[in-house]
C-alpha cells in the first residue's frame, strides 16, 4: 500500500482517537455582553397589559405567555394559556424545548416585572429571540384588566377608550355581568297645565 | 460563531448564493477526480474500481471528524445543525432505487451532471431523466404520499439512535472507512488481474 495513503489513514485514526480521549466541554451560544447590554436599556422588549389581553382575546397563535412565578402561585392564578417555567428551571434542559419555537413570541410576567426582566436576559444570554416582559406584571393586570378604574372626567379620550377596553376585557376574563348604563330611572315629567283659552283676538 | 445563518451572522438570503458556490466546488471536484466517467462508477459494481466508496467515505469520515473539532472549540452550535429527517421505509427504498440506477446508468444524479457539463452525451441523457423523474415524482407523489412518511423517525442521528456519544459514532466509522478501504484495495487488485476487456493505468 502506498505509504502516502498510511500516513492518511493513520492521521485519521489519530485525531478521530482524540475525540474519544478529550474532556467533555459544553459550548453555549449567548450573546456579546455590549450587545445585551444594549437590549438591556431598550425599552422595546415591554408589552403592555392590554396587548396581552388584546393578544389573548383575538386567540394570537404566536403568543406564548410563560409564568416564571413558583410552581404554587402558579397552581393558584394564571394567565389563560400560560405555562409555567418556574425562575430557577429557566436553565433546565426539560424547559428549554418551550423557548426556541420559531415564530412564536415569548412573554415572560412574573408578580412584578422583576423576575419577568430577569428571566428575559437570561433567555437573552441562552441566545433565544422574540422575547418578551409583561409590564407590570400580574399587579398589573389586576389593577389595569381585572379592576379598571374609571379615568377622571377631566382625562384625555384615549384614556377613555382603554378604560371601556379594559371594562370588556374584564367581562372577559372575571366573566363578570355587563353593567348595564340604561338603568330605568323615574322621570319626572311635568305636565304644563292646561292654559285658558287665548282671550281675547287680535 | 456557526451555523451562520441560524446565528443571524449572515441573512438566509445567503442560501442560494453557498449552495452555488458549494454546488460548484463540488462539481469540479467530482470532475477532478474523474467521476464523469461513468465506468468509474459502475466499477464499483463489478469490483475494479472502489474510487467512488474512497471518496465519499473520505468525504464523510473528514467532515465527521471535523465538525466534532469545531464543535469541540466552540466553532459551531452542533444542537442548530439541520437534520434531516428519517422516513425509514422511503430510504431504504430509495437507496435501493438509487443503487439500481447507478449500475444501470453509470451515474448518481451528481456525476451526470459533471458528465453533461463536458459533453458527454451519455450524461447528458442521464441529466434529462432525472428532471423527468423529479416531474414525474412531484405530480405522482399524493399516491404514495402515505408510503414516502411512514416509519417517520424524526430528525435523529446515530449516535441518538443507538444511544452513544457521537464522538463514539465518528471514531466507529473512522474505523469501518479504513478496513473498507484495505479490504476494497484487495478486491480491487485481484478483480483487475482477471480483467481483460478494461486496460488500467
Amino acid at each position: 500500500m502506498n505509504k502516502k495513503y498510511l500516513f492518511l489513514a493513520l492521521l485519521m485514526l489519530l485525531l478521530a482517537t482524540g475525540l474519544l480521549i478529550l474532556p467533555e466541554r459544553h459550548n453555549f451560544q449567548q450573546m456579546k455582553a455590549e450587545n445585551l447590554m444594549w437590549e438591556v436599556v431598550q425599552p422595546t422588549r415591554y408589552v403592555t397589559v392590554d396587548q396581552v389581553a388584546m393578544m389573548i382575546i383575538d386567540g394570537d397563535p404566536t403568543l406564548e405567555l410563560v409564568d416564571v412565578r413558583p410552581i404554587n402561585d402558579f397552581a393558584t392564578f394564571s394567565l389563560k394559556n400560560a405555562i409555567n417555567i418556574p425562575f430557577d428551571s429557566l436553565l433546565n434542559p426539560n424547559y428549554q424545548g418551550y423557548l426556541g419555537i420559531e415564530d412564536m413570541n415569548v412573554v415572560f410576567y412574573s408578580n412584578d416585572d422583576i423576575r419577568a426582566d430577569q428571566s428575559w436576559v437570561i433567555a437573552r444570554r441562552m441566545g433565544y429571540h422574540n422575547l418578551y416582559v409583561m409590564k407590570g406584571g400580574l399587579n398589573s393586570w389586576i389593577e389595569c384588566i381585572i379592576k379598571p378604574l374609571k379615568p377622571d372626567e377631566t382625562a384625555s379620550l384615549n384614556e377613555f377608550e382603554d378604560y371601556e377596553f379594559r371594562k370588556g376585557a374584564s367581562i372577559y376574563f372575571t366573566g363578570a355581568k355587563l353593567e348595564s348604563s340604561d338603568k330605568k330611572s323615574s322621570v319626572n315629567v311635568v305636565r304644563r297645565k292646561k292654559g285658558s283659552a287665548v282671550a281675547g283676538g287680535c | 460563531m456557526g451555523p451562520l445563518i441560524p446565528l443571524e451572522i449572515i441573512t438566509g438570503h445567503w442560501d442560494f448564493v453557498i449552495a452555488l458556490l458549494i454546488g460548484g466546488a463540488f462539481g469540479y471536484i467530482l470532475e477532478a477526480s474523474g467521476f464523469s466517467s461513468s465506468r468509474m462508477i459502475a466499477g464499483v459494481f463489478y469490483g475494479y474500481n472502489f474510487v467512488v466508496l474512497r471518496v465519499f467515505f473520505t468525504a464523510m469520515i473528514v467532515a465527521m471528524v471535523g465538525y466534532l473539532y469545531f464543535s469541540y472549540m466552540g466553532w459551531i452550535d452542533m444542537s442548530l445543525v439541520f437534520v434531516l429527517p428519517t422516513y425509514l421505509n422511503s430510504m431504504l427504498f430509495g437507496g435501493f432505487l438509487m443503487g439500481l440506477g447507478f449500475v444501470i446508468g453509470g451515474f448518481c444524479p451528481g456525476t451526470s451532471y459533471t458528465a453533461a457539463a463536458i459533453g458527454k452525451i451519455d450524461g447528458v441523457v442521464f441529466a434529462g431523466g432525472v428532471l423527468l423523474g423529479i416531474f414525474i415524482f412531484s405530480e405522482l407523489f399524493p399516491f404514495y404520499e402515505d408510503f414516502y412518511v411512514a416509519n417517520n423517525l424524526g430528525n435523529v442521528t446515530i449516535g441518538e439512535m443507538i444511544g452513544v456519544s457521537n464522538e463514539v459514532v465518528a471514531f466507529a466509522f473512522v474505523v469501518i472507512a479504513i478496513v473498507a478501504f484495505y479490504v476494497t484495495s484487495i478486491i480491487e487488485k485481484k478483480v483487475r488481474k482477471n480483467m481483460t476487456e478494461y486496460k488500467f493505468e
